[in-house]
């Protein structure tokens, strides 16, 4: 490549720009960029024209002393040529030049390390420039930004509703998939909704109303008995695990009972739930049957058999009419088939017994929640009476809907459905209330996340969103749910911005937390996918291993799967709850482990299923997320590990400059090992062959060596000295000059020379998850200032997310005058630009 | 006791058994769709005469037009057949589709340029995907979503009203990964082929069950049209009061704010205008058909049951226009069930080693076989006017990538199904030179009676040779 000298290109470029101009034009520069730049002055006094001046000045002699080799004068590396853009007028206002060239030039990717050597000096020059100038961003009053319109996903939406009314609906059997952007399903610009899935909200508010609200004020009463009561006979039952059925196998034959006592003689109905199940394991079919008998106090009442069927619930229902006291329900289980081959897990499962009655309307009771919402007294009959409690039990209900307090217009419209349906003749008092509660539900105002502004910032033009907004921003951050009563309560009074830091802290201690220890680092870390990720470990070790490391079979080797991603989210939750450093996610003595993943990653002395802090021995590879079964099972391919998979992964995730995407028609390692058949190349010798070529060296420099440096995992995220025959050497080089001899060694650098990049990285994507929405240009500013306060403060966790809850763009919006982003500097009002 | 539970039992259980035995058995020309005629409700044939031709064909039967795309392309030597015109032999990829050979036209030529990278750079896979039923270049972004209206969704604008639902997008593919999707494309392009328009895709529905609910209403056979009846009757008020509340915000909020409530207003109107299709055409059909139970276990069985919702639909005559994605570009799915472990998109990458391209030929073979079991049993399904179901339909199957291994998008894998009535020359291997695929949409969206259609995406014209 042929490289120009800079004041070459300097003095093409001057003859066209007249003597005379130029001069005024640098004067006037002069003037008014020393008054902003020496003093960081109120930025109210800059125009357009100081920034093309002060890009003139300043920045021009940098760019062509440094990077105007490769993107100038006829190249256009990676797309940018800065004389074409200027000469087309395009320059300053290309906000996405600038915010790239700010990221490479602070991550040491620009200009390339062995090309030119950008002194501090000069970078914190184009640092500045582009910061105040480019972006014209004002440290004191930082641009929030806009947050479209956002409604919920489906996870929020299961636990609104779960927290709203009660009822655990299966959103990811009812609902499509959300659609993600930057990574996570938070983000509100790509969370439409289609009319499918307006039907299907329509749908699920019937469903869940249906399941919680009872549509009348007397019926039989109910009883469920759990399978888990249930047991042989003489020996005392006891509910085992989460589940509440009672597991048994299609293999083993057994007797079950369990003993009611009613105190009212009646008919009753009873509905027993079973459930047949079978898995394939070892891609072969299981023939294998089962018989079920399920008798009545000692009668026979239903035979019947099973095979093989995906999860199968079958509800059976009988009729008795039962004297007062004790009955004797039982259920025997027998294999019909001795088939040697048991290649599936098939399990029958008593799941319930549901006991309704008596049936007679004499013994009649009020129905299960119909005092949660409708109150203790009966239910009036005068019309006036019945109008009022309908108003208040909707009015209620939607204030905690949709998050914000209803007006007396909503509560009247609501009543008014409610009293559309109650006064017809077929309809109960319950059935109106319950039909306007499906309206709540289906309601924009339930599924998006409305936002208002502070009214006494209505003038503003970056104004406060007021605290009902504040509060669902916190709660849906930090719960992803609806806010609680007391956060809600204090939004009403006013008092939630007074209070942040300790509402926060009580957020945290709530179990609802859980959601963001789960959703934040199982998305940036894809800790989410372990459990479904395929990773062929039969290819991957052999029996001996398999059976060295307990997971031969399919429901071991899920359990460690679902330690593994335990792992991941404990330990991000102890950084949070402790308020650790940010540094320990890269580097650490300790990690989180139970017995199985402890084997996996042969460590000895932990027992038992539960996870639990264990001290890493010396000289461990573990600690960290790097080295966790989590990130380096997602990072492999299904037959074999991929250290460019695993080198973007860090890239990406870690030091927050992830190259751009490959280009297609890659030669394949496989083919570059075929051209080097004289000898068995190791991955790394085949990857660097790769390297050699130019256009895929500028992006493999940086990632293959840190992937290298994992290669002593394999896919599955154990430790190995060798691959195949050869030795692993995982010894490398990071781009920015750093040595390693191995991960651990890595590891450390990292979390000493790289906390920068990393702080920076993570604020970007906890940002991002805090408020829905892409980190975009006019972020630097809040960015930096948070990522300053973590090095000042050796990145503890909550000075990030006190930060980020305080900060313009989750406190803020922009005022209805702020132009949307990307336009053109000219075209857009400068709101702190205004001078009388 | 209750007798019906235990028969729906039964029949559910039968069902599993029947559908375990099929899949054993690999592929046939079994039938797992009621044997019955097609029941085409009275209000349409009303409609159709008001509407003129519109999705109908000669003898008055409803004309139906879906689109199946199949992920990472097609090894062109085990795809392309030899020979040209009536002349032709299927090659190995397709051999399956012998059984239907007079009912298929292979169409070479046809090619996707929107898809091609240019100064976007990477991201084939989200193009193949995004471009495919859209003929648009995308915008390369996360979140800002730039795409058209496909081609189903445009004929569903002008047809979708003579049938109970406008149109049916179905998928196979519902996990969806953390993290982002293919070079900073947003993943709404990577996971859907059919777009309302620019900024609304048509999320799928990916639960066999739902889709048949959706279709037949909930419940077993003999009390699903009253639960139907039910849900859309108390639906119109609570329309009308969600309705108000999105105006409502709606005169409050910015741009782009604005765009999102749309969304909702659309979905609401669409819903309203089914609460009146439901009058206009009376009871809704009621296949003796067991509820499918949710997403099957094995993959095979869950594509052929959503073949069979994509056959229900079409022979009740519930919708005339559908998309199915079988999965994604860029799926990563193994294939255990077929003895191939390797991730699809893995293999794709195949560098020209015989043994995975053998490998990936298997997948797309499997794909094939699917896809040869949905027409034959469209071919056994029997209009009214006498013909099949399939002799009444237009249906692509195609990959918005050629080459998977290479990412090119000229010359796609692709094949139209049926005998569009008796208009479609089928039963032939048409050669075109480089033809935008867009051409073929916007012949078909003229055969179902959208004459006045002459550009969609980057067409240049309308296919002529179909």
């Amino acid at each position: 490549m042929v490289r120009l000298r800079p004041d070459a290109w300097l003095s093409r470029k001057s003859v066209l720009v007249t003597g005379g101009l130029r001069r005024l034009a640098v004067a006037a520069f002069c003037a008014t960029f020393t008054a902003t730049v020496a003093l960081a002055a109120d930025p109210a006094a800059e125009t357009a024209a100081d920034t093309d001046a002060s890009f003139k000045q300043i920045v021009r002699p940098i760019l062509a002393a440094n990077c105007f080799g490769c993107h100038a004068d006829g190249s256009s590396s990676g797309g940018i040529a800065f004389d074409e853009l200027e000469t087309a007028g395009k320059l300053l206002d290309n906000h996405d030049v600038w915010h790239k060239v700010l990221k490479n030039v602070r991550s040491g990717i620009m200009p390339p390390p062995d090309d030119a050597t950008l002194s501090a000096e000069d970078r914190g020059k184009l640092v500045d420039w582009i910061k105040r100038q480019a972006f014209r961003l004002d440290p004191a009053k930082p641009d929030p930004g806009q947050v479209t319109l956002r409604r919920l996903n489906r996870t929020e939406y299961r636990n609104t509703v779960r927290d709203l009314i009660g009822v655990d609906y299966k959103v990811t059997e009812q609902f499509p998939p959300d659609d993600t952007g930057h990574g996570f399903d938070n983000i509100a610009d790509v969370l439409t909704i289609s009319p499918m899935l307006l039907e299907k909200y329509m749908a699920a508010a019937d469903s869940v109303v249906r399941e919680a609200v009872p549509l009348v004020s007397r019926a039989p009463a109910e009883t469920v008995i759990n399978g888990s009561a249930f047991a042989s006979p003489g020996v005392p039952a006891r509910p085992r695990g989460k589940s509440n059925a009672l597991t048994l196998s299609y293999y083993e034959p057994a007797n079950v009972e369990h003993r009611v006592t009613i105190p009212q003689a009646g008919t009753y109905k009873i509905v027993l739930n079973v459930m047949a199940e079978g898995r394939y394991a070892e891609r072969a079919f299981d023939y294998n049957r089962v018989e079920a008998r399920f008798g009545i106090d000692g009668v026979e009442v239903l035979q019947k058999d099973y095979g093989w069927t995906g999860k199968q619930e079958y509800p059976y229902t009988f009729e008795k009419k039962w004297s007062a006291g004790e009955h004797l329900l039982s259920l025997d289980v027998k294999p019909i088939t001795d088939l040697p081959a048991r290649p599936g897990e098939m399990k029958l499962s008593l799941v319930s017994v549901q006991l309704v009655g008596p049936l007679e309307t004499e013994h009649w009771t009020k129905p299960k929640n119909h005092e949660r919402y409708f109150g203790k007294a009966d239910v009036p009959t005068d019309p006036a009476a019945r109008r009022d409690l309908a108003g208040k039990i909707l009015t209620n209900f939607a204030n905690r809907a949709f998050r914000r307090p209803i007006d007396s217009g909503t509560t009247d419209r609501l009543t008014a459905l409610a009293e559309s349906v109650y006064t017809l003749p077929t309809q109960t008092f319950e059935a109106g209330v319950a039909h306007a509660m499906t309206a709540i539900l289906a309601s924009p105002r339930f599924l998006f996340l409305q936002e208002a502004i502070h009214p006494q910032d209505a003038a503003e033009p970056f104004p406060r969103i007021d605290e009902f907004s504040l509060a669902s921003r916190l709660s849906y951050f930090l719960w992803s749910t609806k806010p609680d009563e007391e956060l809600t309560r204090l939004a009403a009074a006013g008092e939630l911005r007074k209070n942040l830091k300790a509402q926060v802290d009580r957020m945290l201690k709530d179990w609802r937390a859980n959601a963001f220890f789960e959703n934040f680092p199982g998305q940036w870390l894809q800790a989410r996918d372990v459990e479904q990720v395929q990773i062929e470990r039969r290819r991957v070790m052999d029996r001996q291993q398999l059976v060295k490391f307990l997971i031969q079979s399919d429901s071991d080797y899920n359990a460690l799967r679902t330690a593994m991603k335990r792992e991941t989210v404990d330990y991000f939750a102890h950084i949070v709850k402790e308020n650790r450093s940010l540094v320990e996610l890269i580097d650490s003595n300790y990690t989180f482990l139970n017995e199985r993943l402890a084997r996996h990653y042969e460590i000895e002395g932990v027992t038992g299923d539960q996870m639990r802090r264990v001290e890493l021995p010396a000289n461990s590879p573990r600690g960290g997320v790097l080295t966790m079964g989590t990130v380096l099972m997602v990072t492999s391919n299904p037959t074999r590990t991929s250290p460019v998979k695993r080198g973007l992964f860090l890239l990406e995730n870690v030091l927050g400059s992830p190259p751009p995407p490959p280009p297609p028609d890659i030669p394949s390692l496989e083919t570059v090992k075929k051209s080097m058949a004289d000898k068995q190349p190791t991955l790394r010798q085949t990857l660097e062959q790769h390297r050699a070529d130019p256009s895929c060296m500028s992006c493999h420099t940086r990632m293959d060596p840190p992937g290298l440096a994992l290669e002593n995992f394999n896919a599955l995220g154990v430790w190995r000295d060798n691959e195949g025959a050869q030795p692993i050497d995982p010894t490398g080089q990071l781009i920015t000059g750093e040595k390693f001899q191995d991960i651990r060694e890595l590891k450390k650098i990292l979390a000493r020379d790289h906390r920068p990049e990393f702080y920076r990285c993570i604020t970007e994507k906890l940002l991002t998850y805090a408020i829905g929405r892409g980190v975009e240009h006019y972020d630097v500013e809040t960015v930096d200032q948070i990522v300053e306060a973590l090095e000042r403060d050796d990145g503890k966790f909550m000075t990030l997310l006190t930060r980020i809850v305080e900060s313009a763009p989750f406190q803020r919006r922009r005022g209805d005058t702020q132009p949307a982003p990307g336009t053109p500097l000219a075209q857009a009002q400068q709101p702190y630009h205004q001078t009388p | 006791m209750s007798q019906k539970h235990l028969s729906e039992s039964e029949s559910q259980m039968r069902q599993a058994n029947l559908s375990r035995r099929r899949f054993l058995r690999g592929v046939g020309a079994c039938i797992a769709l009621p044997a019955m005629e097609s029941f085409w409700p009275t209000g349409a044939l009303a409609a159709e005469t008001s509407a003129g031709a519109l999705a109908t064909t000669a003898t008055g039967a409803p004309l139906r037009t879906a689109f199946v795309y199949f992920p990472n392309g097609a090894i062109p030597a085990a795809w392309w057949p030899s020979g040209q015109g009536r002349d032709f032999a299927l090659n190995e990829t397709m051999r399956s589709l012998e059984t239907v050979k007079n009912n298929i036209q292979v169409i070479s030529g046809l090619e996707h340029r929107t898809a091609i990278g240019g100064t976007d750079g990477g991201g084939d896979h989200a193009r193949a995907n995004g471009t495919f039923l859209t003929g648009v270049r995308l915008k390369k972004s996360a979140t800002d979503l730039q795409a058209g209206p496909s081609i189903d969704q445009v004929m569903a604008q002008r047809i979708g009203h003579l049938t109970r639902l406008p149109s049916l997008e179905l998928s196979c593919d519902y996990y969806r990964k953390s993290s982002g999707c293919d070079a900073n494309y947003s993943c709404a392009y990577q996971y859907n082929i059919s777009w309302k328009n620019a900024t609304t895709p048509m999320a799928a529905e990916f639960n066999p069950r739902l889709a048949f609910e959706r279709l037949f209403g909930t419940g077993s056979h003999g009390e699903r049209a009253e639960n139907y009846k039910r849900r859309k009757a108390q639906e119109r008020s609570i329309l009308d009061f969600v309705m108000a509340d999105a105006r409502a915000m709606n005169s409050r909020a910015g741009a782009r704010d604005r765009d999102k409530l749309d969304q909702y207003l659309t979905g609401v109107r669409d819903i309203e205008k089914r609460i009146e299709k439901a009058e206009q055409f009376g009871a809704v059909a009621d296949p003796d058909y067991a509820t499918p139970n949710g997403v099957p276990v094995s993959y095979t069985q869950y594509v052929q049951l959503m073949y069979d919702m994509l056959a229900l639909a079409f022979q009740t005559d519930s919708t005339r226009v559908a998309s199915l994605l079988l999965a994604h570009d860029g799926s990563n799915l193994s294939f255990d069930e077929i003895g191939v472990t390797e991730g699809h998109h893995d293999i794709s990458h195949h560098q020209n080693k015989p043994d995975l391209i053998k490998k990936v030929q298997k997948i797309e073979t499997f794909y094939a076989e699917q896809f040869s079991r949905f027409l034959n049993n469209l071919n056994e399904l029997k209009d009214p006017d006498g013909y099949s179901v399939l002799h009444n339909s237009q249906i692509v199957y195609g990959s918005g990538n050629a080459d998977g291994n290479r990412h090119t998008h000229e010359n796609l894998p692709m094949l139209l199904a049926g005998g569009g009535g008796g208009t479609l020359n089928a039963g032939r291997y048409v050669q075109n030179s480089a033809t935008p695929a867009s051409n073929l949409f916007v012949s078909m969206a003229q055969q179902a009676g959208l004459s006045d259609l002459t550009r969609f995406g980057d067409s240049t014209g309308a296919l002529k040779n179909i």
